[in-house]
């Protein structure tokens, strides 16, 4: 069974290479053989043919042990039970169809051969392309080549890290806080949105939820009022970033509305609400505004470090207070793009529509490490076919006044295809088996959602318990959908 | 850094020898010959319980050659005992390899040996070393996943001056401090183990040890009531994203122990959360983050707690509460622990298992510390701080004793997890997910 697993894309490189590769590169290697020795030297008979078998047997021997013996006994056990004892005919393949968590598994390799194949060629084609007209074209192609040198997982727990959810910690939470901080400076007291808190949770004494997203007194005040709101749930950080200072109550003067906006908690009483005790801290530097009875403005204020406030010259009539909504305006405070939430809309969806048809996010960021590790690969194969060109077309076309993108698109694209398939395949051979990107990177709570067939079939038959026949009829699916990808290349590399 | 200590250690252990408080007895001493001894602990661990056996070899002039055998030692002593050549004495880290043993005949039923001795440790730690009523083990170190750490200064910020004793009042807590601005918990559900000891502590606290031992063994179902009761239990507190630092997809990224790291920060960082469950073993991750942490609720000198771990900050825990309803569980305890057990019959051998049984031993790495000891002869004494001291209360004080039950799965131990991490991620979808374990429970075991 192990042996088996490991010719079937563990996804190690170089396993890869022994397991799929060679299968289809020997035989390739073999007629080769034919073509170079045998027939040139015009069948130079038994004796030449035993020795030619002679040379070749250590080769063969290996290939029968280590290839072609785990793939005949995979196939067995994927149609035997647990222990490989006892026949269970398809039973594992229902399995693998029934269970929704395996199903996934089918729905991220299609992501991963969808979106990756195309988009590494793509990239590989620009740089290859761009390389070839700049200076230090060395030094680009080196740093671009440079990630498929590193290891996989070190790769992977370098992308971890760079899409971690904590903005101090993950480079592109960073940034997008720095520019969305930018557009929308976050208030003084901000709510934490990640946990879903609106500003009504803050709302204690005197206060209830406003319009979007703003906080207004519950009573209304005419001009000699005194009102006092309080705030619960203020965070203790924000607090000493404030400068806040012990609570003192207003006093009513004529003509004006005075009051207090203050952090409805006191640690000396913990569970007493509305009450100012001497431990009480004001809220300094809370934007508020006076309401009229219709909703419109009648000034504005901002409490000092007692948290105390006053509207002067106000007319007749009734009022309200209100805390403005940028008081409260959340920080960014980071994409989970590890995680397993959906980027096409499918929360309308049955559970089991859900599962097949969402993208977790957590995909689209693997797919960009594993972009970053592949890129250069496909840059040096598409550039040495670009300098293999034959010069005097894209000359030619230049003569008789075609533009550089006419060249391009007419002259070195069809020049150029067979390399990019040969890339466009290679990929999907890649994609197919993906494996260590996923166990590495993704974090145990997406795993879930990012398992692909590679990981599921490592899962069952390695980790936890040994489900040897459901990892090799997984295995086996694995190579049936490999096939027609190396069936493709082999065409492309024979003829 | 231990080997400094150990010299103090091994003087300590001929001071406690010399006092006379041993119930080791005198006739041993000076016999000579050697014991082999195996266990699990190397590095550090193991110069502490090398130091904790010193006073026997001295007084005893026996030899004790022992040999680490790292984490997988049920592996090697099992391959040890059908290959004829067992060490005379092993401590081992799962009761149910003690089973395995007991029921081979391959370990000595020690209840004559002891003797009174098995009386140094609660009938909860003794039923877990019998096999057919017999006592076939010592349990000579013990884990505590019982525990939920806090910071005391995030307490003191919200006014509370103690911490919660039932699971109503550690829900009333969380909303007072929400109420003062600090997030009540980290939780560690980047993967899925943590949130499993977690959801075990719920179930053993609702449950009780009894039926906790029988869902293990999935002779009840995970549809059974008393699942569900752990699950809306559990749901009381996992449930409200606000609890939780980060809210569930802060929880969902955090890992072990950056989770630590969110209550107990390193300097120059503010705590984002006052709690954060995980075993004993998180004290090390504290100390860790920085030497100035003091273990208690006051600082050094009694020093007020601060927030700041550049100052003088602190740790405590408490221990993982039961509802009042279920108040008969309340010193029930999910941990581990290392049990002594004895292969070959020789005077040697009968020796020392009287030691490891007596206090002397545990007494002195328990002063190193890193240790905890269910029996209940060592003096606290011994213990250096009042954390280690309240671990090591909490075992001695168990009314029951269980194990992971998540290591105890088997096969289907990694889609419990991962189930437990989908009830986080939706904690109304009880039912499925139950319906989802008991299938996947039946799958795995067999039954």
């Amino acid at each position: 069974m192990r042996m088996a697993a490991r010719s079937l894309g563990r996804g190690h490189p170089t396993l890869r290479a022994v397991g799929v590769s060679t299968p289809a590169g020997a035989p390739a290697a073999t007629l080769k053989a034919d073509a170079t020795t045998g027939r040139p030297a015009g069948g130079g008979g038994r004796r030449d043919q035993l020795g030619s078998l002679l040379f070749l047997a250590p080769a063969a021997i290996w290939l029968l042990a280590i290839t072609i013996y785990p793939v005949v006994v995979t196939f067995r056990n994927s149609v035997f039970d647990e222990t490989a004892t006892s026949y269970v005919g398809l039973h594992n393949y229902q399995v693998i169809f029934s269970d929704a968590s395996i199903l996934v598994t089918f729905r991220n390799n299609l992501i991963w051969v969808v979106i990756f194949p195309f988009v590494v060629t793509f990239l590989g084609l620009t740089f290859a392309v761009l390389t070839e007209r700049i200076r230090w074209s060395t030094a680009f192609k080196t740093i671009i080549f440079m990630p498929i040198v590193f290891s996989a997982t070190a790769s992977a727990l370098i992308w971890r890290t760079i899409f971690d959810l904590d903005p101090h910690i993950g480079m592109v939470n960073a940034a997008v806080q720095t520019a969305s901080d930018w557009v929308n400076p976050p208030g003084l007291y901000p709510v934490d949105t990640s946990a879903g808190q609106t500003a009504a949770a803050f709302a204690s004494t005197g206060l209830s939820p406003g319009a979007s997203g703003a906080l207004q007194s519950s009573s209304t005040a005419a001009a000699g009022d005194t009102v006092q709101l309080g705030l619960i749930g203020v965070n203790v950080g924000t607090l000493q970033v404030v400068g806040a200072q012990t609570a003192v109550p207003p006093s009513p003067s004529s003509g004006a509305i005075s009051g207090l906006v203050y952090r409805d908690f006191s640690p000396s009483h913990p569970t007493d609400r509305g009450q100012l005790f001497p431990d009480t801290d004001g809220l300094p530097g809370m934007l508020l505004t006076l309401l009229r009875s219709d909703g419109s403005s009648a000034g504005t204020a901002t409490t000092d470090q007692h948290g105390d406030f006053r509207f002067g010259n106000v007319g007749t009539g009734s009022y309200r207070v209100q805390l403005d909504a940028r008081n409260f305006r959340s920080g960014f405070t980071g994409i989970f793009w590890l995680g397993g939430q959906s980027v096409t809309p499918t929360s309308h969806l049955s559970q089991t529509a859900q599962a097949l048809l969402s993208v977790p996010l957590v995909d689209l960021a693997m797919i960009i490490a594993y972009l970053w590790m592949w890129a250069g690969f496909a840059m040096v194969v598409i550039g040495a076919g670009l300098t293999s060109l034959n010069r005097e077309l894209l000359e030619a076309g230049r003569v008789d006044g075609a533009t550089e993108a006419q060249i391009f698109r007419r002259i070195t694209m069809p020049l150029l295809a067979p390399v990019l398939v040969v890339v466009l395949v290679t990929m999907i051979i890649n994609v197919l088996k993906i494996f260590d990107v996923i166990l590495n990177m993704a974090p145990g709570s997406s795993q879930g959602d990012a398992s692909t067939l590679a990981l599921a079939m490592f899962n069952e038959g390695f980790t936890g318990g040994i489900h040897s026949g459901l990892a090799s009829a997984i295995a086996v699916i694995l190579f049936l959908l490999v096939i027609p990808a190396m069936v493709a290349n082999l065409r492309r590399i024979r003829g | 850094m231990k080997p400094r200590i150990l010299p103090l250690a091994v003087i300590g252990g001929l001071l406690l020898a010399a006092c006379g408080t041993s119930n080791a007895p005198t006739s041993s001493s000076q016999q000579g010959g050697s014991v082999s001894l195996w266990a699990e602990w190397s590095s550090n661990e193991q110069n502490a319980f090398q130091g904790a056996l010193q006073p026997y070899q001295t007084q005893s002039g026996t030899t004790v050659n022992y040999s680490s055998k790292g984490s997988n030692i049920d592996t090697v002593l099992e391959a040890a005992v059908a290959g004829g050549a067992p060490p005379d004495i092993a401590l081992i880290p799962d009761p149910g390899t003690l089973q395995t043993l007991a029921k081979q005949g391959k370990i000595t039923d020690l209840t004559s040996i002891l003797g009174g001795l098995s009386s140094n440790y609660g009938s909860a730690w003794n039923t877990l070393a019998s096999y057919n009523g017999k006592l076939y083990g010592v349990w000579f170190k013990g884990a505590n996943k019982n525990t939920i750490w806090y910071n005391p200064a995030e307490f003191a910020a919200a006014g509370l001056s103690s911490p919660p004793t039932t699971w109503e009042e550690l829900i009333q807590d969380a909303g007072t401090l929400k109420a003062a601005g600090v997030t009540p918990f980290s939780l560690c559900t980047d993967v899925g183990w943590p949130v499993a000891d977690f959801w075990q502590n719920v179930y053993l606290k609702t449950a009780g040890a009894a039926m906790y031992n029988q869902l293990s063994a999935h002779s009840i179902k995970w549809t059974d009531a008393s699942v569900t009761t752990a699950f809306t239990t559990m749901a009381q507190l996992v449930g409200t994203p606000t609890n939780l630092a980060g809210g569930l997809q802060g929880s969902l990224s955090n890992p072990y122990p950056a989770c630590v790291d969110k209550v107990f920060p390193k300097a120059g960082a503010q705590p984002k959360a006052a709690m954060v469950f995980e075993g004993d073993f998180v004290s090390l991750e504290i100390t860790g983050n920085s030497t100035n942490y003091t273990p208690g609720t006051t600082g050094s000198g009694g020093a007020a707690c601060t927030a700041d771990p550049a100052k003088t900050p602190c740790y405590s825990f408490f221990d993982f509460p039961a509802p009042s309803a279920d108040s008969a569980n309340k010193s029930a305890i999910q941990g581990a622990g290392d049990v002594a057990v004895m292969l070959k019959d020789t005077p040697q051998s009968e020796a020392l298992m009287k030691y490891l049984a007596g206090p002397d031993g545990a007494a002195i790495w328990a002063h190193l510390g890193g240790f905890a000891s269910p029996n209940n002869k060592v003096p606290t004494s011994a213990y250096p701080d009042p954390v280690s001291k309240g671990i090591a209360q909490a075992l001695v004080g168990a009314s029951s004793f269980v194990f992971s039950l998540d290591d105890l799965q088997g096969t289907w131990e990694k889609n419990m997890w991962q189930d437990l991490l989908d009830f986080l991620k939706n904690p109304s979808n009880v039912s499925t997910i139950e319906t989802t374990m008991d299938q996947q429970a039946t799958a795995g075991l067999g039954h």
